[in-house]
């Protein structure tokens, strides 16, 4: 690893936590605090957020003093890829059917990996959709439409 | 003898036909997914969760505790033929057991790896016995104020004894146990930050969060790396290990037995730390050290006897006291919630042939282990052939249906996506997701029994220190992180968990 300026890594989730702590603050701020005897819903998620923001502004300060590593580099096709495939999934399943959903799913999570091949990708999806039917549908009983039809 | 019915108890529960069949199931899944690389038995035990719903409790619960040292098993047989760790409580068996594969040696290799994991099983088996009745009766003791040091202790506990940064693990509680508030308030009957989604009005289903964290996000920086391709070169013949072997094995299978038991029963340790532990100290032990790492069958059955052990101890804190050792335990405590069960002290006395159960099921397990892996070992060998580029979609289908099956819900399937994201997102800043899963299952018990307990003592909070057991539980915290601030402990943790 080179040597940078800022620790990336630490300096991300620090602001990460501060920002959780900030939405949660957000969330919560109509909600009774109450007292420590009888608490209040806004209690605990505050307390929690106080927490997790004091611990998020020791790691962003901290990333921004210690020279460290950097972060390794982000690859877009796998995350758009499987991101692309789990929501063809949710967007298929109830309307389209299970069948076209699985399928659909197999097909576009393949794109995310450089390696597949578009015949097999074809022909191992409609075997895996076939499987997932039958096991999840007729085995297990999963309420959940076949077809669009 | 109250130890032996409980145990004729839980046998006659485990050999129960329905249940040694879930068993079998179990074991044979798990095994299946410790062989492949890039499944590991979080994921999997979360994607069948869903389908236990039918089961009877001890079913569900004894197919579940299947796959879990299943995959310990199905771990260490590719990490002797091919060198790759199907799990990471498996790294340290490539070390000796690839050794001696490479030397043709491999069916000795598997047969003393199999043998150790069936002993330490078995030993395991009945400390979980020993141990769980002294344990139960003292849980019985505890109100909220105890219960919340206990709860708060095995999230200390399993943060530092746990690979990675203390202090960044401790920040994934506290987000998981923020996470864990979201819901209506079981109290007043407000929702908090639901964000006015009405899905969210139950709180977040931990099975999409796990999913998303382990499963999902995994596969996204798996794919980064080119794939490898495995070659298994050896040849399998003789099975059967000579009588020198067994000889200069069974100490060490002892040794790794115990060490694994021990570890096993502390939070946090689980399945990583037993078997590095076991090979250092059989390394120590050894007349000749430099044998170690060049085929030392010792090296093999220190490790896999304290790998199994540990593995099935760490139930020992989730049937006792319904705290979970790791995240695994977290989903286990998860399927009995799943059930309508309350895990904690009580689950011993009140169902007790579940408890049991699963106890005599991990017996029975190993045996049908020791059948399946030992004869069967070339069809698991041939499962490495199928290519990463097929498995990860199907694991990704996989994943979306299961997660779509907990309630037939489209929001869990988008949220189990967000999560895999945000997973991402901790791969890459180097953070483990495991303590952020024990703090969702265990936030909502730990809100209420802190509440209950501010309540009793009218918002005092000297209540937890004023209280001797849990005083006492709260002081081995504070002992535990002083512990960590002390430079040399802090090393010998790094050494002890480095990889």
């Amino acid at each position: 690893m080179t040597q940078r300026r800022i620790d990336w890594p630490d300096l991300l989730f620090g602001l990460f936590l501060i920002l959780v702590a900030a939405g949660t603050f957000a969330a919560t701020r109509k909600l009774s605090h109450g007292t420590a005897a009888d608490m209040g819903p806004g209690y605990m998620p505050r307390a929690i957020a106080l927490g997790l923001l004091g611990f998020g502004l020791f790691f962003a300060g901290r990333g921004l003093v210690r020279a460290h590593a950097g972060i390794a580099r982000v690859h877009l096709r796998p995350i758009l890829g499987i991101a692309a495939s789990v929501a063809a999934f949710s967007a298929l399943v109830e309307t389209a059917g299970l069948a076209l959903a699985s399928f659909a799913a197999i097909v576009i999570a393949a794109l995310a990996s450089r390696e597949s091949r578009i015949v097999e990708v074809l022909l191992f999806g409609i075997g895996v959709s076939a499987g997932a039917v039958l096991l999840f549908v007729k085995a297990l009983a999963l309420p959940v439409p076949i077809w669009p039809w | 003898m109250e130890l032996f019915d409980n145990l004729l108890l839980g046998l006659a529960t485990a050999l129960q036909l329905n249940n040694l069949v879930y068993c079998l199931i179990g074991v044979v899944i798990g095994t299946a997914i410790g062989v492949l690389p890039g499944i590991g038995p979080i994921p999997t035990v979360a994607l069948l969760l869903p389908f236990t719903f039918g089961l009877e409790p001890a079913s569900s619960l004894i197919m579940l505790a299947g796959i879990f040292y299943g995959a310990q098993y199905g771990g260490s047989t590719t990490a002797i033929l091919v060198n790759v760790p199907g799990e990471t409580s498996s790294v340290v068996t490539c070390l000796d057991g690839h050794e001696m594969a490479k030397q043709g040696r491999a069916g000795p290799a598997l047969a003393i790896a199999a043998i150790s994991s069936f002993f330490a099983g078995t030993v395991a088996t009945i400390v979980i016995a020993v141990l769980s009745l002294p344990l139960a009766a003292l849980a019985l003791k505890f109100t909220a104020v105890e219960y919340f040091s206990l709860l708060v202790l095995g999230l200390f506990a399993a943060v530092i004894l746990a690979h990675g940064s203390v202090s960044k693990s401790l920040a994934m509680v506290l987000l998981g146990l923020l996470i864990g508030t979201v819901g209506i308030d079981v109290n007043s009957g407000v929702a908090r930050m639901t964000f006015s989604v009405p899905a969210l009005a139950d709180g977040l289903d931990f099975v999409p969060v796990a999913m998303g964290l382990f499963g999902l996000a995994e596969i996204m920086a798996n794919l980064e790396r080119p794939e490898t391709r495995q070659v298994v070169s050896q040849k399998l013949r003789d099975l059967v290990p000579s009588w020198t072997d067994l000889k200069a094995a069974f100490p060490a299978m002892v040794r790794g037995t115990f060490i694994g038991s021990a570890l096993g029963v502390l939070p946090g340790g689980g399945a990583a730390l037993p078997p590095f532990t076991a090979y250092a100290v059989e390394k120590k032990l050894a007349r000749d050290p430099s044998r170690f790492g060049k085929g030392a069958i010792e090296g093999v059955a220190g490790p896999e006897a304290a790998n199994n052990a540990g593995a099935q101890t760490s139930f020992i804190p989730l049937l006792t006291l319904g705290i979970p050792a790791n995240a695994l335990m977290a989903l286990m405590i998860g399927a009995l919630m799943m059930q309508g069960i309350q895990p904690g002290p009580q689950v011993m006395t009140e169902q007790p042939q579940l408890v049991w159960g699963v106890i005599a099921s991990m017996w029975t397990g190993n045996l049908m282990l020791l059948i399946i892996n030992l004869p069967l070992v070339g069809v698991w060998v041939s499962m490495l052939k199928i290519p990463y580029r097929l498995l990860f979609p199907a694991i990704v289908l996989f994943c979306c249906i299961g997660t779509y099956g907990i309630s037939n819900s489209v929001f869990n399937v988008w949220l189990m996506l967000g999560c895999a994201l945000v997973g991402y997102f901790f791969i890459k800043v180097g953070v483990e997701p495991a303590p952020l899963l024990l703090g969702l299952v265990l936030g909502p018990q730990l809100e209420e029994n802190f509440r209950r307990a501010m309540q009793l003592s009218d918002g005092d909070p000297s209540v937890f220190v004023t209280r001797p057991i849990s005083a006492v539980l709260l002081g081995i915290v504070v002992l535990m992180l002083a512990a960590m601030l002390s430079p040399t402990i802090l090393r010998k943790r790094k050494q002890a968990l480095a990889e």
